[in-house]
């Protein structure tokens, strides 16, 4: 195994920057995960790790080679691709052999390999069958047998479980969990279901629009989002944004939008808001850190609820403060109603404040 | 773990691009045209040339021998011959008639067949494959054929009009100004509606069979269903289908040439056949030329809905 | 204790399905007329001349000989080594074009399916434009271009036109075909270790076989149909090709129509065997790209 350096990677097609100077670490034995939206160019970094496209800038290590020139064959990787990429017209057995079969093995170690990569993943039943007699699940297992049976020094999977249902999702989930701490692999996972990121990953590389936005643990990600991207990427519900503006009144800071509502902030949010670039600040919340209130409370901001969402054991309610959409959660025992006048109370040690015209977190220090 | 540098945080700050000139894509991309370079050289020497040469040739007259040294700047006059010879109007209208006719009637026939076909039963592989053959023999053994059915002694179709009492006499089909045209019209159609019906028995496969159940649940009678639902749905097909027959018919020469040669007295000429005579039989080089260039005008017209057609959803297909 | 309800069940007589009849008569018809012409084509050829030149005809050969294959099949004859040696280079042209039409088809519809090089689409689409002009624009400049590379009476004239024939459909099919084969097999497989080449080589040439069978069938077809240009190029009587070739026999005195009918026949065999082998891919060639799934 392997550590991966990108450095400053740059893929252009035309004027548009798939992936625009991009620069992250992997380390040996981590497994980093791409996150970001549909088009934010993850799968082009990765097939630029992978040496699939040819790079306009930058250069890639893997161990201690730099490998930017190398064709895919001679960087010693190994890639699971969304739509499993099996070969239609060989059987499972054939898939599984063929990575070793180029790198010229004798066919009794290929055998010996192959059977053992396929008891790994549990697939030896279905040796002799050909993809398409396969399940989801099935094929899926066996692209990831063939990515394991070369041993390479870095696994890459593009979005390798969003062709699977939800049930077999999650429960694939932990098997590449297993097999990243099993093996001590290094691993590049593309995904754009931030859960799984969050849930698997050691550390997740947040991307937009074809730049790298954060690169962090899972935890810090959530609790720290460098911006409003972020912020709203990362967590589901996502974190609630207000646009609001910021009025000094002495040595206090107060938030206020149109409606002509004011709403102090403590000693560190106020260092945190005059910061700002403009008066324009991005109020940021979590459900969970905003508390909702039935009659008017020092503190709170008004606001009209929209919809009610129960789903068992916590209650989402939709509510809009101006314009914006903010989430919060509560106990199921209390009751609101679509349309009715709440106030909302945010939790000043836990919101986040961003600039306005930067979209960047603001920070105190 | 630290924050990503700055510049990558900011979204909206894209490095202003230049966008690459041709010649440096083109440089980039060097490899690539060496996979169709082959394909391009046999095409540009049995394509470009000869269409430039036709062009060239339109311009001057050329003795019959095609000693090309000896050709004569003739400027339009190849051209005004042409349109004002005495057969252009005839040919021209034995060409639309040909075209036209043989387009409609192949493609009804074909329709009819692929709609009669649609519906699975036994032996529908064996009659799809049948109907097929006239399509996939030669132009040429279909042109014999017909010529001994139309035979106007021996020929069966004349023998079977007296028969069933449709004339006293056996008809002359081939030998006869009036009946030529259609006569060799019927072949064509022999030969070609298959074609319409493997391309709208495909077409067909594309309509929706949750749509034909809605229209039924709601009452339409069969006509109604085909008329609301199975047909705007092959439109497209049909179109490519009409345009690709058309192509096929307007440069079509076997059928003519082999039964009767354009005869008689030019009754059965179209451009094509007219163009073959010009050239090879009387030595009209720039004539023939004139007529070419013409006629390409023309086909470019047509084949300008032909390649809108036929790429349809390729570009679409580019990511 | 239950209720029994009674329902009123209305009485419905179903109607005569029209549609389905017409359906039926119009298949009936149709078929009469495609198969009529083949079928009094085989009768007349095994005929008699006598038996065949008589009004009204022969319904049904009274003695049914098959004198004319005989003599069309017969080495011995000069007839039938006429046939015979026609019916050669006839195969010999056809299978160099079909060849050679897929070693160059293949590499262009890959390149046209996979690479986005400037120049791509136009390229495209005036190899599709071939097919717009009529064999007969092509003749007389190709006939000059043809003394001038010295392959006029030669078979060599006949495939590199016929090539340029069958190539715009053969690379529109192919790159029908590529396009469906998903690029991360080709990406799959040079991460396991191929080259580039050997990744086309191993994993895309299989999966497109059923394009190059199809394409194969087209330039075969075409090329064993061809006329006006074998008309045009050859003269020598020994290179002709089956469908110029056919006419001499008969045209030179009184028709020999039981003769000409039997040529007729065997020169269709070839092709007829081919298209019933390899209907679907046939099928599937003609209608690729006019009919989007
Ligand atoms: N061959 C290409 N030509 C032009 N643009 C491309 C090409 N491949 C990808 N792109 C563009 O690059 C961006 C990133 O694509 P991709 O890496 O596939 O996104 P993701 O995997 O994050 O969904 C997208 O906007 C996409 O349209
Ligand atoms: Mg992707």
């Amino acid at each position: 195994m392997a550590q991966v350096v990108l450095q400053d990677i740059v893929k252009s097609y035309g004027s548009l920057y798939a992936v625009n100077h991009v620069s992250l670490t992997v380390d040996d034995g981590e497994f980093v995960a791409l996150v970001g939206p549909s088009g934010c160019g993850k799968t082009t970094t990765l097939n630029l790790v992978a040496g699939l496209l040819p790079m306009t800038d930058g250069d890639i290590v893997i161990g201690d080679r730099i490998v930017t020139d190398l064709d895919p064959k001679d960087r010693d990787i190994a890639m699971v691709f969304q739509n499993y990429a099996l070969y239609p017209n060989k059987t499972v057995y054939k898939n599984l052999a063929f990575p070793l079969q180029m790198r010229k093995l004798p066919k009794d170690e290929i055998d010996q390999k192959v059977r053992a990569a396929a008891k790994v993943l549990d697939i030896v039943p279905l040796l002799e069958r050909r993809p398409r007699e396969l399940s989801g699940g099935q094929q899926q297992r066996v692209a990831l047998g063939r990515a394991l049976v070369r041993d390479p020094r870095v696994f890459l999977m593009d979005e390798p479980l969003s062709n699977l249902d939800a049930k077999l999702r999650v429960q694939m989930r932990t098997e590449i969990k297993r097999f990243h701490q099993d093996l001590n692999a290094t691993i590049i996972y593309v995904t754009h279901d931030q859960l799984e990121a969050v849930t698997m990953a050691d550390k997740m590389a947040v991307m937009n629009k074809g730049f790298l936005q954060q690169y962090d643990t899972p935890k810090n990600v959530f609790d720290n989002p460098v911006n409003t991207f972020v912020a709203s990427f990362i967590g589901s519900p996502a974190m609630s944004l207000v646009p609001l503006e910021v009025v000094q009144r002495g040595d206090q800071a107060v938030l206020t939008n149109e409606a002509g509502w004011e709403l102090p902030l403590s000693a560190m949010n106020t260092r945190k808001a005059l910061k700002a670039t403009t008066n324009k600040v991005v109020l940021g919340a979590r459900h969970s850190t905003i508390k909702l209130h039935k009659s008017e409370t020092v503190g709170a901001v008004p606001a009209r609820v929209y919809t009610v969402e129960p789903t068992g054991d916590i209650t989402f309610v939709q509510a809009f403060v101006g314009e914006a959409v903010v989430i919060v959660s509560l106990d199921p025992t209390v009751i609101v109603r679509p349309d009715e006048d709440v106030w909302l109370e945010f939790d000043q040690e836990r919101m986040h404040l961003f600039d306005g015209e930067t979209t960047m977190a603001l920070s105190a220090a | 773990m630290s924050i990503a540098t700055g510049r990558a945080a900011s979204p909206l700050s894209a490095r202003s691009a230049k966008k690459p000139n041709v010649f440096s894509r083109m440089a980039a991309h060097r490899t690539d045209y060496l996979y169709v370079l082959p394909a391009l050289i046999v095409m540009m020497v049995v394509i470009a040339y000869p269409i430039y040469y036709t062009i060239e040739l339109s311009f001057y007259r050329t003795p019959p021998n095609l000693q090309l040294r000896d050709k004569v700047w003739a400027g339009f006059d190849n051209y005004t011959a042409v349109l004002s010879s005495s057969v252009f109007h005839e040919v021209t209208l034995n060409t639309v008639i040909w075209t036209v006719a043989s387009t409609f009637f192949s493609f009804v026939l074909g329709l009819g067949a692929a709609l009669s076909l649609h519906r699975e039963f036994i032996g529908r592989g064996l009659f799809r494959a049948l109907l097929m053959i006239p399509y996939v023999v030669s132009a040429v053994a279909a042109s014999y054929v017909w010529k001994w059915l139309y035979h106007s002694d021996f020929g069966v179709i004349g023998a079977l009009a007296v028969q069933l009492g449709f004339t006293s006499e056996p008809i002359n089909f081939l030998d006869n100004r009036q009946t030529v045209l259609s006569s060799l019209i019927v072949v064509n159609i022999w030969r070609e509606f298959s074609f319409a019906m493997v391309m709208m028995m495909a077409g067909l496969q594309t309509v929706p069979e949750q749509l034909l159940r809605a229209a039924q649940v709601d009452g339409a009678t069969p006509w109604n269903r085909f008329w609301h639902v199975t047909f705007p749905h092959l439109k497209g097909v049909s179109m490519v289908t009409v345009l690709l027959l058309m192509v096929a018919n307007f440069n079509s020469i076997i059928i003519p040439f082999i039964m009767t040669g354009g005869g008689p007295a030019d009754a059965s000429h179209i451009w094509i056949t007219h163009i073959y005579q010009l050239a090879f039989g009387r030595q009209q080089w720039g004539a023939a030329a004139a007529y070419a260039v013409i006629l390409f005008i023309v086909m470019m017209a047509l084949g300008y809905f032909y390649v809108k057609a036929l790429t349809r959803g390729d570009e679409a297909r580019q990511e | 204790m239950t209720t029994t309800a009674t329902y009123e069940r209305p009485r419905v007589r179903k109607p005569i399905d029209w549609w389905r009849w017409a359906g039926r008569g119009f298949i009936t018809f149709i078929m009469l007329f495609a198969t009529l012409p083949m079928l009094w084509m085989i009768l007349t050829s095994v005929k008699t001349q006598f038996a065949a030149m008589q009004y009204p005809p022969q319904w049904w050969p009274a003695e049914p000989t098959l004198n004319s294959y005989i003599k069309l099949l017969n080495p011995n004859d000069q007839i039938g080594q006429d046939f015979l040696r026609y019916f050669g280079n006839s195969f010999y042209v056809s299978f160099l074009t079909t060849v050679l039409g897929v070693v160059v088809a293949v590499p262009a519809a890959y390149a046209f399916s996979r690479f986005r090089f400037p120049g791509r689409t136009f390229l495209f689409f005036s190899v599709l434009v071939r097919n717009m002009f009529p064999a007969v624009v092509f003749l007389v400049p190709l006939f000059i271009l043809m003394r001038w590379l010295g392959l006029v009476n030669t078979h060599g004239s006949l495939v590199l036109t016929y090539l340029t024939f069958g190539l715009p459909l053969s690379i529109w099919l192919l790159k029908g075909f590529y396009d469906n084969i998903p690029i991360q097999l080709e990406q799959a497989a040079r991460i396991d270790g191929a080259t580039r080449f050997q990744a086309f080589l191993l994993i895309v040439m299989p999966l497109s076989s059923p394009g190059i069978i199809a394409t194969s069938i087209f330039s075969f077809i075409g090329a064993w149909n061809e006329y006006i240009y074998a008309y045009t190029f050859l003269s020598r009587d020994d290179q002709m090709t089956l469908p110029v070739g056919i006419q001499r026999f008969f045209t030179e005195f009184a028709t020999d129509w039981p003769g000409l009918m039997a040529a007729t026949f065997l020169m269709s065999v070839p092709v007829v065997v081919m298209f019933l082998v390899l209907q679907k891919y046939f099928v599937q060639a003609l209608t690729e790209g006019a009919v989007k799934h």
